[in-house]
């Protein structure tokens, strides 16, 4: 049985009045690649947001492997929070008044850089160049490199495909598959991107109308007989 | 009477939620300044930032501050010449150059074209770092964005306009000077002589005192609609808009004030 990582319970976040999360419940256990799918607008990146305390929510619990709530921390505890936490950020959210080198050595400067650009397959050639020189292929390794170089004890990866081509889209699937299974990190991805589920999900948490409406093995998603979750997949593929 | 009732209502909604955000918006400036001020003394500094927005801040406006004061200067001396040759007072341009601009022109000037230089970039940048996650991205590399972003310029901006002005008292007398000397036949000893005679230290220290205090509205003002821009291209636009306009308000306003107490001493 894995170690539970962190535990949601009855989590609602709503936005003007309009209700984006509700009753939420889910759990996230160690070493485990958790694959949040639905629809645009489901709520899928609200509530990465809010396990890594970026964003605050309105009820509900979300209790961390120490049993500490988020919602109560100190603002001290919560920064130490988030700082368990490598995100790989929607569009990548490089500092880009910084290289490529001073992003990666942002936190640590005397780390060796070479083991990690053969890692997301880049080259040193990258590292003087500014994030609004790269492709935004190339963007998404480096925010994933950023992502992983701290160890976080939780990877998050918002839409690590979204904007690329199916060729590029492949390998940063590719990549963070090798990285989820070498690393044996605790991986959480939201996408709609039923390759990326395929290539390294294990458990799949299917989100609609801001409740968890299906929870299981990434296998068995292709049996299910919900159908909404059909429907998604299908469009989906 | 149903109908003027609905209307009065409405009426008086509008105005209380008018009044109900302008108290808000108080109280969130407030704390913005508390939490600048608690990240001041318990937080890290970064000096290289700093001397970042030292070089972006100050180095990088004085074109434009040197321009503005040495045109004033010029303007200046032409304006008071027209008037003073009126009554035979020609003598007292020197006097009235200096004067106007180490206690008035230089600070205020120099503030409002930082604020539409400085500022605007201070507010667009926090502004695209807010809606593209690069403050999350900060926080998850546990890094303070406070600490980061307003701090440095902040306290760059308090230190960089007094020297700002400081440069511009030395452009706009000189602007004056070349004016005098060149157009209508003033000596130059003479001119150089009435100017260094007349000016006092309080003129120059209200100056710089101005420009410090500018200094602190322009990058503070910048930070805050920078930080909370909220949505994409457009949010960034209108926190710059407000940024600037608010920063040139709030110049003008403490520029009055300001005045008053050096005006009592």
């Amino acid at each position: 049985m894995r170690k539970l990582k962190i535990e949601i319970k009855k989590l609602s976040k709503n936005f003007e009045k309009r209700f984006v999360l509700k009753d939420l419940d889910l759990n996230i256990y160690e070493s485990e690649s958790l694959s949040i799918i639905g629809e645009s607008g489901s709520g899928k990146s609200v509530l990465a947001r809010c396990i890594t305390g970026l964003t605050e929510f309105e009820k509900g619990k979300i209790l961390t492997d120490d049993s500490k709530d988020v919602m109560r921390m100190s603002s001290k505890s919560l920064n130490e929070h988030i700082s368990k936490f490598g995100i790989l950020f929607q569009n990548s959210a490089l500092l880009d008044s910084l290289s490529v080198e001073e992003n990666l050595k942002f936190t640590d400067k005397n780390i060796n850089l070479s083991e990690i650009l053969n890692e997301i397959n880049l080259t040193k050639k990258i590292l003087k160049k500014f994030p609004s020189e790269i492709s935004v292929g190339d963007q998404k390794r480096v925010g994933l490199a950023r992502a992983i170089l701290k160890e976080p004890e939780i990877l998050i990866l918002d839409e690590p495909t979204t904007g690329l081509d199916p060729l590029i889209s492949n390998q940063i699937n590719i990549l963070i598959k090798n990285i989820v299974e070498k690393k044996k990190i605790t991986a959480v991805t939201i996408t709609h991107d039923m390759t990326s589920v395929n290539e390294y999900g294990e458990k799949v948490a299917f989100l609609r109308s801001g409740k968890i409406e299906w929870y299981g093995d990434a296998k068995k998603i292709y049996d299910t007989k919900n159908k909404n979750l059909k429907n998604f997949i299908d469009g989906a593929l | 009477m149903k109908f003027n009732l609905l209307v009065f209502q409405k009426v008086f909604r509008k105005i209380g939620s008018y009044v109900f955000n302008f108290f808000y918006d108080i109280g969130d400036v407030f704390f913005f300044f508390l939490l600048f001020i608690k990240n001041l003394l318990t937080d890290k500094f970064y000096p290289r930032l700093f001397f970042n927005q030292i070089v972006k801040i100050g180095f990088n406006s004085l074109p434009v501050v040197g321009l503005t004061a040495i045109f004033t200067g010029m303007v200046l001396a032409l304006q008071s010449y027209t008037g003073f040759s009126r009554f035979s007072a020609e003598s007292a341009i020197p006097n009235v150059v200096v004067l106007s601009i180490t206690r008035e022109l230089a600070p205020v000037l120099a503030g409002l074209m930082v604020a539409g230089r400085a500022g605007a970039a201070i507010a667009a940048e926090i502004g695209t770092m807010k809606v593209t996650e690069q403050i999350d991205a900060l926080k998850t590399l546990s890094t303070n964005p406070f600490s980061y972003l307003v701090t440095p310029r902040v306290i760059a901006g308090i230190i960089s306009l007094p020297f700002l002005v400081l440069i511009g008292d030395i452009i706009g007398v000189l602007g004056g000077y070349l004016i005098c000397v060149n157009l209508l036949n003033f000596n130059p000893s003479v001119y150089l002589q009435n100017t260094y005679n007349f000016v006092e230290f309080i003129d120059i220290f209200s100056g710089l005192v101005k420009a410090a205090v500018f200094g602190f509205i322009i990058t503070f003002i910048g930070c805050y609609f920078g930080f909370n821009t909220k949505g994409g291209a457009q949010g960034v636009g209108q926190s710059t808009t407000y940024s600037v306009v608010s920063s040139s308000i709030l110049i003008l306003l403490m520029n009055y004030i300001i005045t008053s107490l050096f005006f009592k001493l």
